[in-house]
């Protein structure tokens, strides 16, 4: 697994240099989320202050309402984090599916990858909530299915056909070579994939899978929409207990912006080193 | 985790008990008390009726109506937030067991879930528009883009009848951002919440112009067929105008006391 290093002056040699030569070379940096946070405060006080002195300035109401958005806002990490869990295990099963020697089962977990891929979230997330009913039955027990379950459920679709994607793209990313070197070692199927292929597929698979999560993360807004109470959700209710006060909703959506920009914002970050560190040199 | 854990336990157990009674007729009225919690659905974006306070906890005129059922049921209350479009559904689906959720008293809705008699609330349909329109009569908003809640039966005759464009939100926070930022000219909703508005010194500039339509009373539900749970209801309504409980959750709650709170107390005193 040694990558050869090319040492050499020649610029058609090196590899190609994003943003050197290109228009557009934009990387978030981490003050961008001290700019958000900016706005929030700004918004909430200096803009405001002329603001007649009846009503409570709005970082005041921002701040009085804090502790139940954060608390929505867990719950969308609850919901991103096992929506993850659930996706990747079922995606890589598919995954394997697709490059399964069986044709039927290459068949059929390609086309629940196509289908699950190439269907919009939010419809998928509304199958979920509408389909599935509010408590299941099964021999005489009654498993309750709550609204955050059925999301998890809803979201996890998705994640589970772009994960069988990204697994099935880093196996066939890997050059035939290895196949063919460890088949001519008498490996059994079982153990070329399990010992020699994937394990050079974890660290391919790993720089997508992070961002699959990071937009997932960001999705779990969408839950919203079908009725479970989390982050948005409150947000909606909170402005119309403090009677749909137009100055809140700037301080509010920021608020809820930064949010989201420091969780995802490291995973981002972390994601561009660890597609450095892998990335095959040419 | 632990509550999940309670749930699910009440839920076996509840399903188990389910299913060697399941030759009698359940009655849900046994069920909640076996549970020991009744599930309300209640709205969460309606103030005073149904909201929020900053920690959490459902407020307001109808929870109060609904912690009420649950002290003559010796229960605990539980509010799940429901919003127009799904409050049926939750209904049916026997994930609440009681409906108060500011829902209007429709014959097509007597068909889908069982609303009980006689109604312990009403309220007619107006728009609230920036005074500077000056509104006079409901035909001036056709053609025009009014905002509107998904779902609620306001919009209706407002975009049938006189032909504005309906924009439907999904909760009242999105319509009043929408309404200031001028996406619509109107807000059609109902009476009581209007005035409530029109009170408060940020919404100074607007007004309640039109004449009340569709007076219309609100019903409280619980499923179909639950007619033991159906009539303790309704006693329990007549109760409320009689003690005048709805006329001082109104005052409470910071709304001025309606005409049909009044007369219906005046009825059943």
């Amino acid at each position: 697994m040694n990558k050869p290093e090319y040492k050499t002056d020649l610029p058609v040699m090196l590899p190609p240099k994003a943003g050197v030569n290109g228009s557009f070379d934009f990387n978030l940096k981490p003050w961008h989320g001290l700019f958000l946070l900016g706005i929030c405060v700004l918004t909430s006080t200096a803009a405001y202050t002329q603001a007649d002195p009846v009503k409570a300035p709005p970082f005041e109401v921002l701040l009085r309402w804090m502790p139940l958005l954060l608390k929505g806002f867990m719950f969308n990490l609850i919901i991103s984090v096992s929506a993850m869990g659930i996706g990747t295990l079922v995606g890589a099963a598919l995954g394997l599916g697709q490059i399964s020697l069986h044709p039927w089962l290459r068949k059929v977990s390609w086309f629940v990858t196509q289908f699950f891929r190439n269907s919009p979230w939010l419809v998928l997330l509304f199958f979920a909530m509408f389909l599935l009913p509010f408590e299941l039955k099964i021999g005489g027990y009654t498993i309750p299915l709550p609204d955050w379950l059925k999301a998890i459920i809803g979201l996890s679709l998705p994640v589970m056909a772009n994960v069988s994607e990204i697994v099935r793209g880093a196996i066939a990313s890997l050059p035939s070579g290895q196949w063919e070197a460890a088949e001519s070692l008498a490996f059994t199927r079982t153990q070329v994939l399990w010992r020699i292929i994937l394990p050079q597929c974890v660290k391919r698979m790993l720089p997508p899978w992070m961002n699959l999560y990071s937009i997932l993360t960001m999705a779990t807004v969408l839950a919203s929409i079908v009725g479970v109470s989390e982050v948005m959700t409150l947000t909606g209710q909170a402005l119309s207990a403090e009677d749909g006060r137009t100055d809140l909703l700037l301080p509010f959506y920021s608020f809820i912006l930064f949010l989201f920009f420091i969780y995802c914002y490291p995973i981002a970050r972390w994601t561009v080193y660890l597609e450095q560190k892998f990335a095959v040199k040419t | 985790m632990k509550k999940l854990l309670k749930g699910s336990i009440a839920a076996v157990v509840f399903g188990a008990l389910a299913m060697t009674s399941m030759a009698v007729q359940a009655d849900v009225i046994d069920d909640i008390k076996k549970r020991g919690v009744l599930k309300v659905g209640v709205k969460a974006d309606y103030k005073p009726y149904g909201f929020r306070d900053p920690s959490g906890k459902i407020v307001g005129i109808e929870p109060e109506l609904a912690q009420d059922v649950a002290k003559k049921l010796g229960v605990k209350v539980e509010f799940i937030p429901v919003v127009s479009s799904n409050r049926m559904q939750f209904l049916q689906q026997g994930k609440v067991d009681l409906m108060i959720a500011t829902m209007t008293d429709k014959p097509a809705r007597r068909k889908v879930v069982s609303i009980v008699d006689p109604n312990y609330y009403s309220s007619g349909t107006n728009i609230l528009a920036p005074k500077k329109f000056g509104f006079k009569k409901w035909e001036d908003l056709r053609g025009k883009p009014v905002c509107g809640i998904q779902g609620a039966f306001y919009n209706k005759k407002t975009g049938k009848e006189f032909g504005a464009k309906i924009v439907a939100f999904k909760g009242t926070a999105e319509v009043y951002a929408a309404l200031k930022a001028g996406n619509c000219v109107a807000f059609v909703y109902d009476d009581s919440s209007h005035v409530a508005k029109t009170k408060s010194k940020e919404w100074a500039d607007y007004e309640m112009p039109l004449p009340t339509i569709d007076d219309a009373p609100w019903g409280l539900a619980v499923k179909l067929g639950e007619t033991k749970f159906h009539e303790m209801m309704s006693g329990m309504i007549k109760d409320w105008h009689k003690s005048g409980r709805i006329l001082a959750l109104e005052t409470k709650w910071g709304v001025e006391n309606t005409p049909f709170a009044k007369a219906m107390n005046a009825k059943y005193k």
